[in-house]
């Protein structure tokens, strides 16, 4: 894998100067880089997102393919959140939030009168930046999506697919034991990886993570990190982080937002080391004033 | 001057400062404190007399010459109950004083023991009917309340004549009179004499009150809390409904009791002094404090918990059922319950749909007659004879033990309930 | 202090698997220069024209070799943020392959001088005097790859110290060879040849001693560059 994406990096770099592109940010602006991909799985287009009269993302596309990782960073308060939060209508739930433009999942529109946001949910998954286990058994806690939609048929089934998503998610080893033990019980990076389990036991298309790895310490961090790279084999995955080297690490394709604007799109392997604005230059070399 | 040097010179004001902050509260809680002990004691103080009853031990004869029955009669429940007991206690009393003959003398001698003393000997021979045709039987006999109050306190009053505290003295000679635990007080309802009077239809008349205002206000609370908290539109409506919840937690007492007589009595046209109408009115009252605990009790559940559900595709329903109401449930329990102890204490607006009146039945039902503790608490402060004044505070004392016990638990519910998150 | 398999062990094992495999690259890059090495010697020494003509157009596939892998290490820096012995290692291959490409330079010359020479139909008989020169640079550079790939610092330092005798024998050639000259002019034109193959068999043993001083570093986290041998060989504690 690793062969592929370093093979073309040089090429990028070689046909351009290193002249940065000055993004203007105003009103009207272009993404720089690939934002529309062929065969996209997941694809936006001429989003825009408003909380009241405030407009937190401005007329962004952006295209994330089959099992790949794509990051989101960018300062705080740029809207890459809010952003990834769209992606499976968790806005839905702030009254005053507004969203504009196209979403599709699979050429599916998702926020077509048709599709139901419960129905969504199971299909686009969500980790959360706290580790937000229920106050139930790790058993309970990764069974409960799998009850609600109705997915095992009776106990045998549900407890295969609990054991299977805490395989997954790299727990089985450690919780075996202790199943029925409370899930709140575990250590901070468990129970993020529990998080994880209890959303892949939905049998999700696509993952959204928001800083989950953001209130870790390295270890849990590097194991979250880890998990994230095996997963890409089954899901693609959309990551927030505030940290500009975990992008690093764990991406494919990164997108840096600036002020609720998708000003660079690229090739983790470019962004980190050829960015082409100026501003995602100066954020992740830490000039960002 | 450096800044050290100022820093190092106001230090010692900023210290003092502290420590008088902190001498004022320990103050405010040390009066607080000796307050509510001067109350207990003087509660305590006065109500254990009330827990004690002064009893006579009197030689019954029951042979049958002297019931006016044939031995050979057969003893039926007609025949047991319409012995003349009042003329054997006489007769008792009469044998244990015989040098009293004078008439006047012989009336003060009667009038040692209770009113309710025949009914005292009348269940005690139902109950034991084998007892007819022995010589004697001894038995305690409650002694009158002016009696109980000379014996217990040894003070004198007025009603109690020269010739009757003799006789006590006799008595006590004789190891005669004496003090026994009062079961009466708690199996016995109101009565007119303080020796009989007990708290017992009072209990139960709180009891079945409560009962009507758990049911009503408990789900309507909780229902409340969520529709407002969880489901109702954030609109101009909502916010009307809101202000005037919190209004409503402030309106005086005695307001609901004259809403609960002109709606539910005079429109309605139900029972008066029945459990039901105070249960109604109760809750009316309760449900503002229920609806606010409860919405801080849901609001205080982590969004991060409502969100994991929203993201795994709960519905906004299933969400708040499995998580948000479980998680808020010892809050709301806690408030619930607290509500519950307000109800228990309540009397105004209990007075005004006629739950004040005498009543000596014990209710059965919520659509019985009935009174509740404080209101009891209130008709015997209000009563003449001294010994209602013992009955009063050991009330108070019961009223107190359960508000105290139902606090508790409202605290044990919560730490027992409550999970980390 | 000294992990046995230092690549190894990462949680991320993609990390693991991006270290060994630009570890095996320099590897892989090492055997192609020795082999150019080897080859080049075996052309001066045994005037085969067919070899000289491999040694001198294999060289593209060192550059290349340098290329990639310099992009990799840049990729790792930019990605993993490398520490401690992962720092030193991504370092220590930077600058290693930057002396095996110029080894694989000096390796191209010596092909293209014998080319230049067979096209001149003169005699190779002189390039004999290198052939002692030759084994101890084909020696030195083979034990210098040979630290790096078992990252053995014991063997590196031994490996610096053969560089004086490469010195030695470089100056007594130089002599003679000033002597050849100064006997008959006529021999300047090819003995200059063979003083030109010597000085780049001489930098090549010096490429070879500065990989061994990156192995020290890799392993011990020292720096013994422009130190002398008597202080190389005490281990460093502190």
């Amino acid at each position: 894998m690793s062969i592929q994406q370093t093979a073309t990096a040089p090429a990028i770099a070689q046909t351009q100067t290193n002249q940065k592109i000055m993004t203007s940010t105003s009103d009207t602006y272009k993404t720089v880089g690939r934002n529309i991909i062929p065969n996209p799985k997941f694809s936006t287009r001429n989003v825009n997102v408003f909380y009241g009269d405030k407009q937190a993302i401005f007329d962004t596309s952006l295209d994330i393919g089959n099992n790949e990782v794509v990051a989101l960073i960018g300062p705080s308060g740029c809207g890459k959140s809010t952003f990834l939060r769209s992606l499976n209508r968790m806005n839905d739930t702030i009254p005053i939030c507004r969203v504009t433009g196209e979403f599709t999942l699979d050429g599916e529109d998702i926020y077509a009168k048709t599709m139901d946001p419960v129905l969504l949910r199971a299909r686009v998954g969500m980790v959360f930046q706290k580790a937000n286990p229920f106050p139930k058994s790790i058993y309970d806690n990764v069974a409960y999506g799998p009850r609600i939609h109705g997915l095992a048929s009776n106990n045998a089934e549900l407890d295969e697919i609990v054991i299977t998503s805490l395989e997954k998610a790299g727990l089985f080893k450690e919780v075996k034991d202790r199943l029925n033990a409370p899930g709140t019980g575990l250590s901070g990076g468990q129970q993020q990886r529990l998080c994880i389990a209890r959303t892949i036991a939905v049998s999700p298309e696509v993952i959204l993570m928001d800083e989950p790895a953001s209130a870790l310490d390295p270890i849990a961090t590097a194991i979250i990190e880890e998990l994230i790279d095996e997963l890409r084999e089954n899901f693609t995955i959309v990551i927030v982080t505030h940290s500009m080297q975990q992008a690093a690490r764990v991406s494919q394709r990164t997108a840096y937002f600036h002020l609720g604007k998708l000003i660079e799109v690229g090739k983790t392997s470019q962004i980190f080391t050829n960015p082409r604005c100026e501003l995602t230059e100066n954020y992740i070399t830490g000039k960002f004033g | 001057m450096s800044n050290i040097k100022l820093v190092e010179k106001n230090l010692k004001k900023r210290y003092a400062r502290e420590r008088r902050f902190q001498l004022y509260g320990k103050m405010a809680v040390l009066t607080g404190f000796i307050f509510l002990a001067l109350l207990l004691i003087d509660i305590i103080s006065k109500a254990m007399p009330a827990f004690q009853a002064t009893e006579i031990l009197l030689d019954i004869p029951l042979d049958h010459a002297t019931l006016e029955l044939e031995p050979a009669q057969k003893l039926d429940q007609d025949t047991l109950s319409a012995l003349n007991y009042a003329g054997l206690i006489k007769t008792a009393l009469r044998q244990a004083f015989p040098e009293v003959t004078n008439r006047s003398d012989k009336k003060l001698l009667y009038k040692l023991v209770s009113d309710g003393a025949e009914f005292t000997l009348r269940d005690h021979i139902i109950s034991n009917p084998e007892l007819i045709g022995k010589d004697s039987i001894s038995l305690w006999i409650k002694a009158d309340d002016d009696i109980d109050t000379l014996f217990k306190l040894e003070t004198l009053t007025s009603r109690v004549k020269p010739e009757q505290v003799a006789f006590v003295e006799q008595l006590k000679q004789e190891n005669r009179i004496a003090t026994h635990f009062n079961t009466t007080f708690f199996s016995n309802s109101d009565s007119r004499e303080p020796e009989q009077a007990g708290i017992k239809g009072a209990l139960l008349g709180s009891f079945w009150t409560l009962l009507v205002t758990l049911l009503l206000s408990l789900p309507i609370g909780i229902g409340a809390a969520v529709y407002l908290e969880e489901f109702a539109p954030q609109n101009k409506l909502t916010d009307f409904v809101e202000i005037n919840i919190n209004n409503l937690a402030a309106v005086p007492s005695i307001v609901f009791g004259l809403l609960g007589l002109a709606v539910f009595i005079n429109f309605f046209g139900m029972p008066r002094s029945a459990p039901l109408v105070g249960g109604l009115v109760l809750s009316l009252m309760t449900l503002p404090t229920i609806i606010i605990s409860s919405r801080a009790a849901i609001k205080a559940v982590p969004p991060s918990i409502k969100e994991a559900a929203l993201g795994l595709g709960a519905s906004h329903v299933q969400t708040v059922f499995h998580h948000v109401i479980p998680l808020a449930m010892p809050g709301i329990l806690t408030g619930a319950i607290i509500g519950m102890a307000q109800a228990l204490g309540e009397t105004a607006p209990l007075l005004m749909i006629g739950m004040v009146a005498f009543i000596v039945d014990v209710p059965g039902g919520i659509l019985d007659s009935a009174t509740v503790l404080p209101v009891q608490i209130y008709l015997w402060a209000d009563s003449p004879e001294r010994a209602f004044t013992a009955l009063t505070a050991a009330t108070i004392l019961v009223l107190l033990v359960f508000l105290a016990t139902m606090n508790t638990l409202a605290i044990l519910l919560r730490k027992h309930f409550e999970k980390r998150w | 202090m000294h992990n046995e398999t230092p690549l190894k062990g990462h949680i991320s094992k993609r990390f693991d698997h991006e270290l060994e495999d630009i570890r095996n690259r320099v590897l892989t890059m090492g055997g192609l220069v020795e082999t150019q090495v080897n080859n080049g010697l075996k052309a001066l020494l045994e005037s085969d024209s067919a070899t000289a003509k491999i040694v001198a157009e294999s060289d593209y596939a060192i550059n290349s070799l340098e290329v990639e892998i310099d992009e990799r290490c840049v990729q790792i820096l930019a990605r993993r943020q490398p520490t401690a012995g992962d720092l030193r290692l991504v370092v220590a291959i930077i600058k290693t392959i930057t002396d095996l490409e110029r080894i694989g330079d000096q390796a191209e010359k010596l092909g293209i001088f014998e080319l230049e020479l067979i096209d001149e139909g003169a005699s190779s008989s002189q390039f004999v005097k290198l052939e002692h020169l030759g084994t101890l640079v084909s020696n030195i550079l083979h034990n210098a790859l040979d630290a790096f790939a078992r990252m053995n610092a014991e063997d590196a330092l031994l490996t610096i110290a053969m560089d004086s005798k490469i010195d030695g024998e470089y100056e007594a050639l130089q002599r003679q060879l000033i002597t050849h000259m100064m006997e008959d002019p006529r021999n300047i034109r090819n003995t200059l040849r063979v003083s030109w193959c010597a000085r780049a068999l001489e930098r090549i043993g010096d490429h070879a001693t500065n990989i061994c001083e990156y192995v020290v570093y890799l392993v011990q986290g020292r720096d013994v560059r422009h130190t002398d041998y008597a202080s190389l060989t005490q281990t460093n504690d502190d």
